[in-house]
């Protein structure tokens, strides 16, 4: 059985910086972070892992400085770590990373199951799962909380806006995990050991038979047009002074806004 | 090509979501600027029960949609989405919208991936300048808006919840089946073999006329809950910044700002709050917004009508123990 787990590093809030040119997200100078999000993702490749003995290659697109997050996977349940690296991935919007991700997907056939976080924290669209799996022409399902194999099938329990769901499909199948899991495992100290020699396999649009146009900036039919900062209304009333005395002149306003009893 | 808009109406039960009510109000707006039809669509097992939407004899909408299918029954991301963009593919809509539903989120990406077009996530602003339609949509990290057009047809987003007031149209929609020339077989990977209800109390959150919202500032998790007690006091509702959220402080559904809640009481106060824009596009429109913190420079107090230059822990103990004192 073979799980292929995606995840993704997003630039650690502070360091953001906007390109001002094309006004998409900088990440080669920001420092990365493992998607909070998909911590979830490889806590429950790690159950399946236990569970059935399942394979797990944990594969991420991004600049090089992804490589430790691939690490920190390996050190949870990875068995093995694909970087999907090329100067022409970058600024590509959903759909161009789908692309990429779904030739890394079918290069990697076969498989049962795809586990991605249910969105990422820097772009938030929470699109590239059920996007990924339209262009492989597979099932999705987004918010799983559970997810077990019985006689072959794969069952996924999902949370709705109206119900608790049980679901059965023939693999393979690609889900967003429920971002808040029970218990996340960390990396076995052991695992991080043996993987600090390790290097990830590479592979570039080319090895993925991409084309340039599929990708990046110009495979990507959502564009930026421009940013412009929010604008505030003018300045209200400012107090200083210390806690207990503005405390008590709150007090005095909410009493007379009506928003306390007098 | 593409004289009409088709927003999704989604569909549960008897019901349609008012989510989907919520983005006919700007469609009906781009419609009227672009000279389009505006068409709601919906998938439904049983077209008898459309009687039982009240909410479709007054929409904003030209016309509205149905296809009808038992398969329709529960929702199944793989046969909607495939269903959707057959639909799009034989009748060249200018645009398709979404409300940012759960269900809008599985589905968009779906019909975006099968059309191989662009989709915006979360907007909560559209512009029409000439024959361009724009969409807006906080950025990550700066306090930036991000105003984004999609060079491929048709247009797709899904529309942030709540952005957008209910609007009620004054003439009845003419209601019309339709079936797909192409003969798409109703089939789904998905087995639903199980379903449960589940009863979950809806947030107060988003009609609360008080809210106390909690930020890093409060530095440390019992000063958060300090800040109930005061919303006890003030018969408020809390909310809490992404940061507080991810920290676990809070469930999702008391989050304010992008893919959480968006919230408009009489006065909201912030507490340690600094004001990214993923929190403030969820708070903008509240009518008095009072910011505590330390930094008169945060983007929340440029933004409050009053701000109080304090430490937020400090003053949260003070107005508590003078609240008690004073009997309240």
């Amino acid at each position: 059985m073979r799980i292929i787990l995606c995840i993704k590093g997003v630039p650690k809030p502070e360091t953001v910086k906007v390109d001002p040119e094309t006004h998409t997200l900088k990440r080669e100078s920001a420092e990365l972070i493992l998607n909070p999000f998909d911590r979830s993702a490889i806590e429950m490749a790690a159950r399946l892992k236990e569970r059935y003995g399942a394979e797990v290659i944990v594969i991420s697109m991004g600049p090089p400085n992804v490589v430790p997050l691939l690490k920190e996977a390996y050190g949870v349940c990875a068995d093995r770590m694909i970087l999907l690296s090329d100067r022409v991935f970058a600024g590509s919007d959903t759909l161009a990373t789908s692309r990429v991700l779904a030739k890394a997907i079918k290069k990697l056939s076969p498989f049962e199951l795809i586990l991605m976080g249910l969105k990422s924290a820097d772009g938030e669209t929470a699109q590239v799962p059920p996007e990924t799996a339209a262009l492989l022409g597979i099932p999705s399902l987004i918010n799983v909380k559970d997810i077990f194999f019985e006689k072959g099938k794969i069952v996924a329990v999902r949370e709705t806006e109206y119900t608790l769901e049980e679901i059965e499909v023939s693999p393979p199948l690609i889900a967003s995990i429920y971002p808040k899991l029970d218990y996340l495992r960390p990396p076995s100290f052991k695992r991080l050991l043996e993987v600090r020699n390790k290097e990830p396999e590479i592979l570039t649009s080319k090895d993925l038979g991409l084309k340039e146009e599929e990708l990046g900036l110009s495979g990507s039919p959502t564009r930026v047009s421009g940013v412009f900062e929010k604008k505030f209304v003018e300045r209200g009333e400012i107090w200083e002074g210390d806690p207990e005395e503005l405390a008590k002149r709150l007090i005095i306003l909410l009493k007379e806004k009506g928003f306390l009893k007098a | 090509m593409g004289n009409f808009i088709l927003a999704y109406g989604e569909y549960h039960n008897g019901k349609l979501h008012p989510a989907s009510l919520e983005i006919l109000t700007p469609l009906r707006e781009i419609a009227d600027k672009l000279k389009k039809k505006l068409v709601l669509f919906l998938l439904i097992e049983d077209a008898e029960r459309l009687k039982e939407v009240k909410a479709l004899e007054r929409t904003l909408c030209d016309e509205i949609w149905y296809l009808e299918s038992q398969e329709f029954k529960d929702f199944k991301d793989d046969l909607f989405g495939k269903v959707i963009a057959e639909l799009v593919k034989e009748t060249n809509p200018y645009g398709v919208f979404f409300p940012a539903t759960p269900q809008g989120m599985a589905l968009a990406p779906r019909v975006a991936g099968e059309l191989g077009v662009g989709l915006c996530a979360h907007v909560n602003a559209f512009e029409v300048e000439g024959e361009t339609l724009y969409m807006l949509r906080p950025s990550y990290g700066e306090n930036i808006i991000a105003k984004l057009y999609s060079t491929t047809l048709p247009v797709m987003a899904t529309v942030s919840l709540h952005a957008f007031p209910i609007r009620e149209g004054n003439k009845r929609p003419e209601i019309k089946e339709i079936t797909l020339k192409e003969s798409v077989k109703f089939e789904s990977k998905l087995k639903i073999r199980k379903v449960k209800p589940i009863k979950r109390e809806p947030s107060r959150l988003t009609v609360a006329k008080v809210v106390l919202a909690g930020g890093l500032g409060l530095k440390r998790r019992e000063n958060f809950e300090k800040l109930k007690i005061l919303a006890e006091i003030l018969e408020a509702e809390v909310g809490v910044t992404r940061p507080l959220y991810y920290a676990g402080w809070a469930e999702e559904d008391r989050m304010i700002g992008v893919s959480g809640v968006t919230v408009r009481p009489k006065l909201y106060i912030g507490f340690g709050i600094s004001g990214a824009i993923q929190h403030t596009i969820g708070m903008e429109n509240s009518e008095f917004i009072i910011a505590i913190n330390t930094d008169k420079e945060a983007p929340l107090v440029k933004m409050a009508h009053l701000s109080l230059i304090v430490d937020a822990e400090k003053f949260l103990d003070a107005l508590l123990r003078q609240l008690k004192e004073g009997g309240n």
